[in-house]
């Protein structure tokens, strides 16, 4: 995103794996810790710390990143964004999408975890359509 | 011995030598693909495979299809070096395309099957891939009248795991690579080959040698070779990687598989010294569209995989020799490949799944 400051916006929309115990979990703390400020850093330490994402865990890694804990833990006890991950998911089966992560750049979808620099060639791609 | 019967008898000599030393195979054009006698080709069949083929259901946890990791828009891979797998797991080796499937011998990197019918199962069941239990899944589709009208329509019977099988392999054969710049140029248009690509052709089966390996209509002689492909460093210290990789040694009988450390390739399936890390020749059909390349996915584009062959391949292997090729017959090798391998773009229309 800092390399393409100004040029590409960034949607992402939960999609909790229905198999996995925390994976709900995460997408609320993800979005606790974004009505602090800190939905990226919440979001990066989740994924570097897969599959440890039990409420204790979620707390720590909300403490390291010096959030309002009160707040934090009200928030993903009370399932405060509930209604925005099922919104999401509903999204998701609508569109038929089955696979974590999905992207859509400028609609190419790409499905799986990939490089920085194979998304990068799409987005490069795309952006020099759109100047056309 | 009268002089010019010994002339003969060296010049004779020599062809043979110069045989045994330089093969390059010969390359054929698309002519039709093989009757299959124990699993014969119909439309009902292939439609039936089609839908199964897309079918989620095939997956334990309804997230992947066999078109999961062969996407009809990226020639029948997921593009990636490292094919996707089950959620929570890891894969350890590159999706291959299905373009011409229906040539190959061996299916798999490590040619684990010999038949499309006995390896549409092994991605199923898969602990990493699929993860589907077969009776659960015979279970399921019993449950889908549709499947239920089509099984009894097609083979005449109930749904079972061979007949899944069966109209899976009968799609998959339907994905072929034709009319291709190199089908024309074999079948005499000369001018179905630019003049860049041309000379590559020569490198191709000259200097090159590709065609010592790379022949007949699939451009594949089937065989299995150790060229020592570098690792694909996302692989080495990744402990999701290590537990495929020793859970399929262990499969796969291999004593040590607590102790793996790299892919040991055909060993797996031979346990012959001379496989070991060995992986089957694939097909250059449509190379241009199905990279990353060999299989671990570790080359990402063509002029990294000629510049691999024209060093020699990998360290310390014994199949290959450094070619010495010019930078011009990179280029002109790199614009055959690209230009008269790719054939007409298969468009698949995706079915309604039952």
């Amino acid at each position: 995103m800092e390399t393409y400051k100004g040029k590409v916006r960034l949607v992402i929309k939960n999609y909790p794996y229905k198999y996995r115990d925390y994976s709900h979990m995460a997408a609320e703390a993800s979005l606790a810790a974004g009505d602090q400020g800190k939905y990226c850093e919440m979001h990066d330490l989740l994924l570097k710390n897969s599959p440890r994402l039990d409420r204790d865990s979620v707390i720590r890694y909300a403490k390291e990143l010096g959030l309002d804990m009160k707040a934090f833990t009200a928030s993903i006890e009370g399932f405060k964004h509930a209604a925005i991950i099922e919104r999401d998911k509903k999204l998701a089966v609508d569109m038929d999408l089955y696979n974590t992560p999905t992207f859509f750049i400028n609609g190419r979808k790409v499905i799986g975890n990939r490089s920085y620099e194979y998304l990068r060639k799409i987005v490069d791609e795309e952006l020099k359509n759109a100047k056309r | 011995m009268r002089k010019d019967s010994i002339s003969l008898l060296v010049a004779l000599l020599f062809v043979l030598m110069t045989c045994g030393t330089v093969f390059a195979g010969h390359l054929e054009p698309f002519a039709g693909v093989p009757v299959q006698v124990k699993n014969p080709q119909t439309p009902e069949k292939t439609e039936l495979g089609k839908q199964l083929f897309f079918d989620r259901r095939l997956s334990g946890d309804g997230t992947m299809s066999c078109a999961t990791c062969h996407m009809p828009e990226l020639a029948f891979t997921d593009g990636q070096d490292i094919s996707l797998s089950y959620p929570t797991t890891k894969n350890w080796r590159n999706s291959p395309t299905l373009i011409n499937v229906v040539f190959q011998k061996y299916l798999f990197h490590d040619g684990r099957s010999k038949t499309l019918e006995d390896q549409a199962l092994f991605p199923m069941m898969s602990a990493f891939e699929m993860n589907k239990n077969l009776d659960f899944l015979e279970e399921q589709l019993r449950q889908v009248p549709a499947y239920v009208d089509s099984f009894r329509r097609v083979f005449n019977g109930e749904i079972t795991r061979e007949r899944i099988a069966m109209a899976i392999a009968a799609f998959e054969r339907t994905l072929v690579s034709v009319n291709s710049p190199l089908d024309r140029f074999l079948r005499g248009d000369q001018k179905a080959l630019s003049d860049e690509a041309r000379k590559g052709l020569e490198v191709f089966e000259g200097k090159g040698k590709c065609a010592d390996c790379h022949y007949g209509v699939n451009l594949s002689d089937d065989k299995f070779f150790a060229l020592h492909v570098p690792e694909n460093q996302a692989l080495l210290n990744d402990p999701r990687v290590t537990a495929t990789m020793r859970f399929v040694a262990k499969v796969y009988h291999y004593k040590d598989y607590r102790d793996l450390k790299e892919d040991p390739g055909r060993y797996l399936i031979t346990k012959k010294k001379q496989d070991w890390k060995a992986f089957r020749t694939p097909t250059l059909r449509d190379i241009a569209r199905t990279a990353p390349y060999m299989h671990n996915g570790v080359l990402a584009t063509l002029d990294e995989v000629i510049d691999f062959f024209d060093r020699g391949g990998g360290e310390g292997n014994k199949a290959l020799k450094p070619l010495g090729l010019t930078d011009d017959e990179k280029k002109a090798l790199k614009t055959f490949m690209v230009e008269a391998l790719s054939g007409d773009e298969i468009r698949i229309a995706y079915p309604a799944v039952p």
